[in-house]
Protein backbone atom coordinates (compact mmCIF):
# COMPACT_ATOMS: atom_id res chain seq x y z
CA UNK A 1 0.00 0.00 0.00
CA UNK A 2 2.59 2.52 -0.96
CA UNK A 3 0.84 5.79 -1.75
CA UNK A 4 1.31 6.37 -5.44
CA UNK A 5 2.88 9.70 -6.21
CA UNK A 6 1.07 9.78 -9.53
CA UNK A 7 -2.18 10.23 -7.64
CA UNK A 8 -1.06 13.34 -5.86
CA UNK A 9 -2.75 16.62 -6.63
CA UNK A 10 -2.84 19.89 -4.73
CA UNK A 11 -6.38 19.26 -3.59
CA UNK A 12 -5.79 15.84 -2.07
CA UNK A 13 -5.71 15.38 1.66
CA UNK A 14 -5.27 12.56 4.09
CA UNK A 15 -7.51 12.03 7.07
CA UNK A 16 -5.69 10.74 10.16
CA UNK A 17 -8.65 10.60 12.48
CA UNK A 18 -8.91 14.21 13.65
CA UNK A 19 -5.82 15.25 11.74
CA UNK A 20 -6.18 16.34 8.16
CA UNK A 21 -2.98 16.23 6.24
CA UNK A 22 -2.75 18.40 3.18
CA UNK A 23 -0.54 17.35 0.34
CA UNK A 24 2.12 19.86 1.34
CA UNK A 25 2.23 18.31 4.85
CA UNK A 26 2.39 14.87 3.36
CA UNK A 27 5.30 15.89 1.16
CA UNK A 28 7.11 17.32 4.18
CA UNK A 29 6.66 14.00 5.99
CA UNK A 30 7.99 12.16 2.99
CA UNK A 31 10.90 14.58 2.86
CA UNK A 32 11.90 13.65 6.41
CA UNK A 33 11.61 9.95 5.62
CA UNK A 34 13.59 10.37 2.41
CA UNK A 35 16.43 12.17 4.17
CA UNK A 36 16.56 9.51 6.89
CA UNK A 37 16.51 6.74 4.32
CA UNK A 38 19.29 8.37 2.35
CA UNK A 39 21.45 9.21 5.37
CA UNK A 40 21.25 5.67 6.72
CA UNK A 41 21.09 3.96 3.34
CA UNK A 42 18.14 2.21 4.96
CA UNK A 43 16.31 -0.59 3.22
CA UNK A 44 13.01 0.91 4.28
CA UNK A 45 11.70 3.80 6.35
CA UNK A 46 8.03 3.52 7.17
CA UNK A 47 5.72 5.90 9.04
CA UNK A 48 2.64 4.14 10.41
CA UNK A 49 -0.18 4.98 12.76
CA UNK A 50 -0.78 3.01 15.94
CA UNK A 51 -3.50 1.01 14.20
CA UNK A 52 -0.91 -0.43 11.82
CA UNK A 53 -1.79 1.61 8.74
CA UNK A 54 0.96 2.93 6.55
CA UNK A 55 1.06 6.70 6.16
CA UNK A 56 4.20 7.13 4.08
CA UNK A 57 7.35 5.24 3.23
CA UNK A 58 10.70 5.58 1.52
CA UNK A 59 12.95 2.82 0.21
CA UNK A 60 11.82 -0.14 -1.80
CA UNK A 61 14.17 -2.81 -0.59
CA UNK A 62 11.43 -5.08 0.71
CA UNK A 63 9.14 -4.88 -2.31
CA UNK A 64 5.65 -3.48 -2.20
CA UNK A 65 4.13 -5.46 0.68
CA UNK A 66 4.39 -3.06 3.59
CA UNK A 67 0.94 -3.93 4.90
CA UNK A 68 1.98 -6.92 6.96
CA UNK A 69 5.10 -5.15 8.20
CA UNK A 70 3.06 -2.17 9.37
CA UNK A 71 0.50 -4.40 11.13
CA UNK A 72 3.17 -6.46 12.89
CA UNK A 73 5.22 -3.42 13.92
CA UNK A 74 2.14 -1.75 15.41
CA UNK A 75 1.18 -4.91 17.30
CA UNK A 76 4.76 -5.33 18.46
CA UNK A 77 4.89 -1.81 19.82
CA UNK A 78 1.50 -2.19 21.49
CA UNK A 79 2.63 -5.42 23.16
CA UNK A 80 5.88 -3.78 24.26
CA UNK A 81 3.98 -0.93 25.85
CA UNK A 82 1.94 -3.42 27.83
CA UNK A 83 5.15 -5.09 28.94
CA UNK A 84 6.41 -1.71 30.11
CA UNK A 85 3.33 -1.16 32.19
CA UNK A 86 3.67 -4.61 33.73
CA UNK A 87 7.16 -3.82 34.98
CA UNK A 88 6.22 -0.38 36.25
CA UNK A 89 7.44 1.73 33.34
CA UNK A 90 5.22 4.23 31.58
CA UNK A 91 6.53 3.10 28.21
CA UNK A 92 9.34 1.52 26.23
CA UNK A 93 9.42 3.94 23.37
CA UNK A 94 11.88 2.01 21.20
CA UNK A 95 12.06 -1.55 19.91
CA UNK A 96 15.21 -2.87 18.30
CA UNK A 97 15.51 -6.28 16.69
CA UNK A 98 19.01 -7.17 15.56
CA UNK A 99 19.45 -9.75 12.84
CA UNK A 100 22.57 -11.15 11.25
CA UNK A 101 22.20 -9.03 8.11
CA UNK A 102 19.21 -6.81 8.74
CA UNK A 103 17.75 -5.10 11.74
CA UNK A 104 14.53 -3.33 12.60
CA UNK A 105 14.16 -0.24 14.73
CA UNK A 106 10.65 0.86 15.77
CA UNK A 107 10.13 4.08 17.68
CA UNK A 108 7.34 6.27 18.91
CA UNK A 109 6.38 9.50 17.17
CA UNK A 110 4.07 11.91 19.00
CA UNK A 111 2.39 9.06 20.91
CA UNK A 112 0.17 8.13 18.00
CA UNK A 113 2.52 7.21 15.17
CA UNK A 114 5.56 4.99 14.80
CA UNK A 115 8.67 5.17 12.70
CA UNK A 116 9.88 1.81 11.41
CA UNK A 117 13.38 1.46 10.01
CA UNK A 118 14.80 -1.59 8.29
CA UNK A 119 18.53 -1.33 7.75
CA UNK A 120 21.59 -3.40 6.92
CA UNK A 121 24.35 -4.45 9.29
CA UNK A 122 26.70 -1.88 7.75
CA UNK A 123 25.06 0.87 9.83
CA UNK A 124 25.83 1.16 13.50
CA UNK A 125 22.98 1.31 15.98
CA UNK A 126 24.32 4.53 17.45
CA UNK A 127 24.03 6.29 14.10
CA UNK A 128 20.54 4.89 13.64
CA UNK A 129 19.48 6.20 17.03
CA UNK A 130 20.92 9.61 16.32
CA UNK A 131 19.20 9.90 12.95
CA UNK A 132 15.91 8.55 14.31
CA UNK A 133 16.00 11.12 17.08
CA UNK A 134 16.41 13.91 14.56
CA UNK A 135 13.77 12.50 12.22
CA UNK A 136 11.33 12.08 15.11
CA UNK A 137 11.82 15.70 16.14
CA UNK A 138 11.13 16.85 12.57
CA UNK A 139 8.05 14.64 12.24
CA UNK A 140 6.69 15.78 15.58
CA UNK A 141 7.18 19.39 14.57
CA UNK A 142 5.10 18.77 11.45
CA UNK A 143 2.34 17.06 13.44
CA UNK A 144 2.42 19.81 16.05
CA UNK A 145 2.03 22.38 13.30
CA UNK A 146 -1.03 20.53 12.06
CA UNK A 147 -2.63 20.53 15.48
CA UNK A 148 -1.83 24.21 16.06
CA UNK A 149 -3.08 25.32 12.68
CA UNK A 150 -6.30 27.37 12.89
CA UNK A 151 -9.33 25.50 11.67
CA UNK A 152 -9.91 28.10 8.98
CA UNK A 153 -6.58 27.16 7.46
CA UNK A 154 -7.68 23.56 7.01
CA UNK A 155 -11.19 24.42 5.86
CA UNK A 156 -10.47 23.98 2.15
CA UNK A 157 -8.93 20.60 2.89
CA UNK A 158 -11.89 19.57 4.99
CA UNK A 159 -14.22 20.55 2.19
CA UNK A 160 -12.22 18.48 -0.24
CA UNK A 161 -12.46 15.56 2.15
CA UNK A 162 -16.20 15.81 2.62
CA UNK A 163 -16.71 15.64 -1.12
CA UNK A 164 -15.10 12.22 -1.13
CA UNK A 165 -15.86 8.62 -0.85
CA UNK A 166 -17.70 8.08 2.41
CA UNK A 167 -20.94 9.60 1.20
CA UNK A 168 -21.64 6.50 -0.81
CA UNK A 169 -25.18 5.29 -1.40
CA UNK A 170 -26.70 1.98 -0.38
CA UNK A 171 -26.65 0.98 -4.04
CA UNK A 172 -22.90 1.62 -4.24
CA UNK A 173 -22.29 -0.50 -1.14
CA UNK A 174 -24.43 -3.32 -2.54
CA UNK A 175 -22.57 -3.12 -5.83
CA UNK A 176 -19.29 -3.50 -3.96
CA UNK A 177 -20.65 -6.48 -2.02
CA UNK A 178 -21.91 -8.10 -5.21
CA UNK A 179 -18.57 -7.56 -6.89
CA UNK A 180 -16.72 -9.25 -4.04
CA UNK A 181 -17.88 -12.80 -4.67
CA UNK A 182 -14.82 -14.88 -5.49
CA UNK A 183 -16.92 -18.02 -5.29
CA UNK A 184 -20.59 -18.62 -4.64
CA UNK A 185 -20.99 -18.69 -0.87
CA UNK A 186 -23.23 -21.25 0.71
CA UNK A 187 -26.15 -19.48 2.34
CA UNK A 188 -25.92 -19.28 6.08
CA UNK A 189 -28.24 -16.53 7.30
CA UNK A 190 -30.70 -17.58 9.98
CA UNK B 1 -10.32 3.59 13.43
CA UNK B 2 -11.01 3.90 9.75
CA UNK B 3 -8.06 5.41 7.96
CA UNK B 4 -8.89 7.26 4.78
CA UNK B 5 -5.98 8.06 2.56
CA UNK B 6 -7.17 10.70 0.15
CA UNK B 7 -3.76 10.78 -1.46
CA UNK B 8 -3.62 7.12 -2.44
CA UNK B 9 -7.42 6.83 -2.74
CA UNK B 10 -7.82 4.16 -0.08
CA UNK B 11 -10.31 3.48 2.68
CA UNK B 12 -8.73 1.24 5.33
CA UNK B 13 -10.87 -0.46 7.96
CA UNK B 14 -10.19 -2.96 10.72
CA UNK B 15 -12.41 -5.94 11.49
CA UNK B 16 -11.78 -8.25 14.43
CA UNK B 17 -13.04 -11.83 14.70
CA UNK B 18 -13.69 -12.51 18.38
CA UNK B 19 -14.96 -15.57 20.23
CA UNK B 20 -14.01 -18.52 22.42
CA UNK B 21 -10.98 -20.70 21.81
CA UNK B 22 -11.24 -23.27 19.01
CA UNK B 23 -14.42 -21.62 17.76
CA UNK B 24 -13.23 -21.21 14.17
CA UNK B 25 -11.98 -17.63 13.92
CA UNK B 26 -8.74 -18.58 12.21
CA UNK B 27 -10.63 -21.00 9.96
CA UNK B 28 -12.83 -18.10 8.81
CA UNK B 29 -9.76 -16.13 7.78
CA UNK B 30 -8.12 -19.10 6.11
CA UNK B 31 -11.23 -19.67 4.02
CA UNK B 32 -11.38 -16.00 3.00
CA UNK B 33 -7.71 -16.18 2.08
CA UNK B 34 -8.32 -19.28 0.00
CA UNK B 35 -11.16 -17.85 -2.07
CA UNK B 36 -9.74 -14.39 -2.61
CA UNK B 37 -7.69 -13.83 -5.72
CA UNK B 38 -4.03 -13.03 -5.03
CA UNK B 39 -4.32 -9.50 -6.38
CA UNK B 40 -7.06 -8.74 -3.84
CA UNK B 41 -5.33 -10.04 -0.76
CA UNK B 42 -2.08 -9.55 1.08
CA UNK B 43 0.01 -12.00 3.02
CA UNK B 44 -1.81 -13.86 5.78
CA UNK B 45 0.13 -13.70 9.02
CA UNK B 46 -0.58 -16.19 11.81
CA UNK B 47 1.14 -15.78 15.14
CA UNK B 48 0.39 -19.19 16.57
CA UNK B 49 1.82 -21.74 18.97
CA UNK B 50 3.46 -24.92 17.73
CA UNK B 51 0.08 -26.61 18.13
CA UNK B 52 -1.50 -24.02 15.83
CA UNK B 53 -3.45 -22.25 18.55
CA UNK B 54 -3.53 -18.50 18.00
CA UNK B 55 -0.95 -16.91 20.26
CA UNK B 56 -1.33 -13.24 19.40
CA UNK B 57 -3.41 -12.78 16.24
CA UNK B 58 -3.99 -13.73 12.63
CA UNK B 59 -3.93 -10.95 10.09
CA UNK B 60 -5.27 -10.86 6.56
CA UNK B 61 -5.55 -7.70 4.46
CA UNK B 62 -8.10 -7.88 1.63
CA UNK B 63 -9.23 -5.45 -1.01
CA UNK B 64 -12.96 -5.58 -1.63
CA UNK B 65 -12.84 -3.44 -4.73
CA UNK B 66 -13.48 0.17 -5.64
CA UNK B 67 -16.17 2.49 -4.45
CA UNK B 68 -16.23 6.04 -5.79
CA UNK B 69 -12.79 5.48 -7.20
CA UNK B 70 -11.39 4.53 -3.77
CA UNK B 71 -10.01 1.11 -2.93
CA UNK B 72 -11.74 -0.45 0.08
CA UNK B 73 -9.13 -2.30 2.10
CA UNK B 74 -10.15 -4.31 5.11
CA UNK B 75 -7.65 -5.59 7.65
CA UNK B 76 -9.06 -8.76 9.17
CA UNK B 77 -7.72 -9.82 12.57
CA UNK B 78 -8.52 -12.68 14.89
CA UNK B 79 -7.84 -12.69 18.61
CA UNK B 80 -6.54 -15.61 20.65
CA UNK B 81 -9.62 -17.21 22.13
CA UNK B 82 -8.05 -18.85 25.14
CA UNK B 83 -9.04 -17.11 28.34
CA UNK B 84 -5.53 -16.39 29.62
CA UNK B 85 -4.58 -14.36 26.53
CA UNK B 86 -6.79 -11.48 27.54
CA UNK B 87 -4.02 -8.88 27.42
CA UNK B 88 -3.41 -9.75 23.75
CA UNK B 89 -7.11 -9.57 22.93
CA UNK B 90 -7.30 -6.06 24.31
CA UNK B 91 -4.43 -4.93 22.10
CA UNK B 92 -6.02 -6.30 18.95
CA UNK B 93 -9.24 -4.38 19.58
CA UNK B 94 -7.38 -1.09 19.40
CA UNK B 95 -8.82 0.98 16.55
CA UNK B 96 -11.41 -1.64 15.58
CA UNK B 97 -14.17 -0.67 13.16
CA UNK B 98 -16.30 -3.81 13.32
CA UNK B 99 -16.51 -7.10 15.20
CA UNK B 100 -17.57 -10.59 14.18
CA UNK B 101 -18.35 -12.87 17.11
CA UNK B 102 -17.67 -16.46 16.09
CA UNK B 103 -19.64 -18.65 18.46
CA UNK B 104 -19.10 -22.36 18.88
CA UNK B 105 -22.53 -23.96 18.48
CA UNK B 106 -21.77 -27.04 20.56
CA UNK B 107 -23.91 -27.43 23.66
CA UNK B 108 -20.93 -27.77 25.99
CA UNK B 109 -19.36 -24.53 24.71
CA UNK B 110 -22.23 -22.27 25.70
CA UNK B 111 -20.48 -21.09 28.85
CA UNK B 112 -17.30 -20.36 26.87
CA UNK B 113 -19.35 -18.35 24.36
CA UNK B 114 -20.99 -16.34 27.11
CA UNK B 115 -17.71 -15.71 28.88
CA UNK B 116 -16.10 -14.54 25.65
CA UNK B 117 -19.03 -12.28 24.82
CA UNK B 118 -18.84 -10.68 28.23
CA UNK B 119 -15.09 -10.30 27.80
CA UNK B 120 -15.63 -8.62 24.43
CA UNK B 121 -18.03 -6.12 25.92
CA UNK B 122 -15.59 -5.31 28.70
CA UNK B 123 -12.56 -4.99 26.42
CA UNK B 124 -14.44 -2.79 23.96
CA UNK B 125 -15.39 -0.52 26.84
CA UNK B 126 -11.75 -0.17 27.81
CA UNK B 127 -11.06 1.16 24.32
CA UNK B 128 -14.03 3.52 24.49
CA UNK B 129 -16.29 1.43 22.25
CA UNK B 130 -19.80 0.27 22.97
CA UNK B 131 -20.99 -3.13 21.80
CA UNK B 132 -24.47 -1.72 21.38
CA UNK B 133 -23.31 0.75 18.73
CA UNK B 134 -20.27 -0.76 17.02
CA UNK B 135 -20.82 -2.67 13.73
CA UNK B 136 -21.33 -6.25 14.83
CA UNK B 137 -22.28 -9.64 13.39
CA UNK B 138 -22.90 -12.94 15.16
CA UNK B 139 -21.79 -16.15 13.48
CA UNK B 140 -22.98 -19.50 14.82
CA UNK B 141 -20.21 -21.79 13.69
CA UNK B 142 -19.78 -25.57 13.57
CA UNK B 143 -23.36 -26.22 12.55
CA UNK B 144 -22.30 -29.54 11.04
CA UNK B 145 -21.46 -31.12 14.40
CA UNK B 146 -23.94 -33.54 16.04
CA UNK B 147 -24.11 -31.92 19.46
CA UNK B 148 -25.04 -28.36 18.47
CA UNK B 149 -27.68 -26.28 20.17
CA UNK B 150 -30.66 -25.28 18.01
CA UNK B 151 -29.81 -21.96 16.34
CA UNK B 152 -32.89 -20.21 17.74
CA UNK B 153 -32.02 -21.25 21.27
CA UNK B 154 -28.37 -20.26 20.91
CA UNK B 155 -29.35 -16.87 19.56
CA UNK B 156 -31.44 -16.20 22.63
CA UNK B 157 -28.29 -16.46 24.71
CA UNK B 158 -25.87 -14.70 22.40
CA UNK B 159 -27.69 -12.13 20.32
CA UNK B 160 -27.18 -8.74 21.91
CA UNK B 161 -28.86 -6.13 19.74
CA UNK B 162 -30.67 -7.55 16.75
CA UNK B 163 -27.44 -7.98 14.81
CA UNK B 164 -27.36 -10.17 11.69
CA UNK B 165 -26.84 -13.85 12.56
CA UNK B 166 -25.28 -16.39 10.25
CA UNK B 167 -25.09 -20.13 10.65
CA UNK B 168 -21.73 -21.35 9.47
CA UNK B 169 -19.49 -24.32 8.87
CA UNK B 170 -16.24 -22.43 8.46
CA UNK B 171 -14.26 -25.54 7.57
CA UNK B 172 -16.44 -25.87 4.46
CA UNK B 173 -16.86 -22.16 3.86
CA UNK B 174 -20.55 -22.18 4.66
CA UNK B 175 -21.64 -18.72 5.80
CA UNK B 176 -18.10 -17.32 5.88
CA UNK B 177 -18.37 -14.89 3.01
CA UNK B 178 -21.88 -13.87 4.02
CA UNK B 179 -20.59 -13.02 7.47
CA UNK B 180 -17.75 -10.97 6.03
CA UNK B 181 -20.05 -9.11 3.68
CA UNK B 182 -22.47 -8.35 6.50
CA UNK B 183 -19.79 -6.81 8.70
CA UNK B 184 -18.13 -4.84 5.90
CA UNK B 185 -21.51 -3.48 4.85
CA UNK B 186 -22.16 -2.32 8.41
CA UNK B 187 -18.73 -0.74 8.69
CA UNK B 188 -19.21 1.22 5.47
CA UNK B 189 -22.66 2.40 6.56
CA UNK B 190 -21.24 3.47 9.93
CA UNK B 191 -18.46 5.32 8.14
CA UNK B 192 -21.01 7.19 6.03
CA UNK B 193 -22.98 8.13 9.14
CA UNK B 194 -19.88 9.43 10.89
CA UNK B 195 -18.92 11.74 8.01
Amino acid sequence: MVPGSKLLTDATVMNLSELLLQESDYQRLRGVLAKTQKDLRAVLVLLIDRGGHEIASEGKGLGADHTALAALAAANLAATQELARLVGETEFSIIFHQGRYRSIHVSDVAKRFSLVLVFDDSISLGVVRWKVKRATASLEEIFRGLLDRPKSATAPAANAASASPVHFTDAEIEKLMKHFAPKADKEGKV
Amino acid sequence: MTFINYVAHEINCKIVYYGPGLGGKTTNLKYVYGITSPENRGKMISLATETERTLFFDFLPIDLGQIRNYSTRFHLYTVPGQVFYDASRKLILRGVDGVVFVADSQEERLDANLESLSNLEQNLKEHGFDLSTIPYVLQLNKRDLPNVMPAEKLQKFLRVKGEPVYEAVATQGVGVLETLKAITRQVLVALRKSA
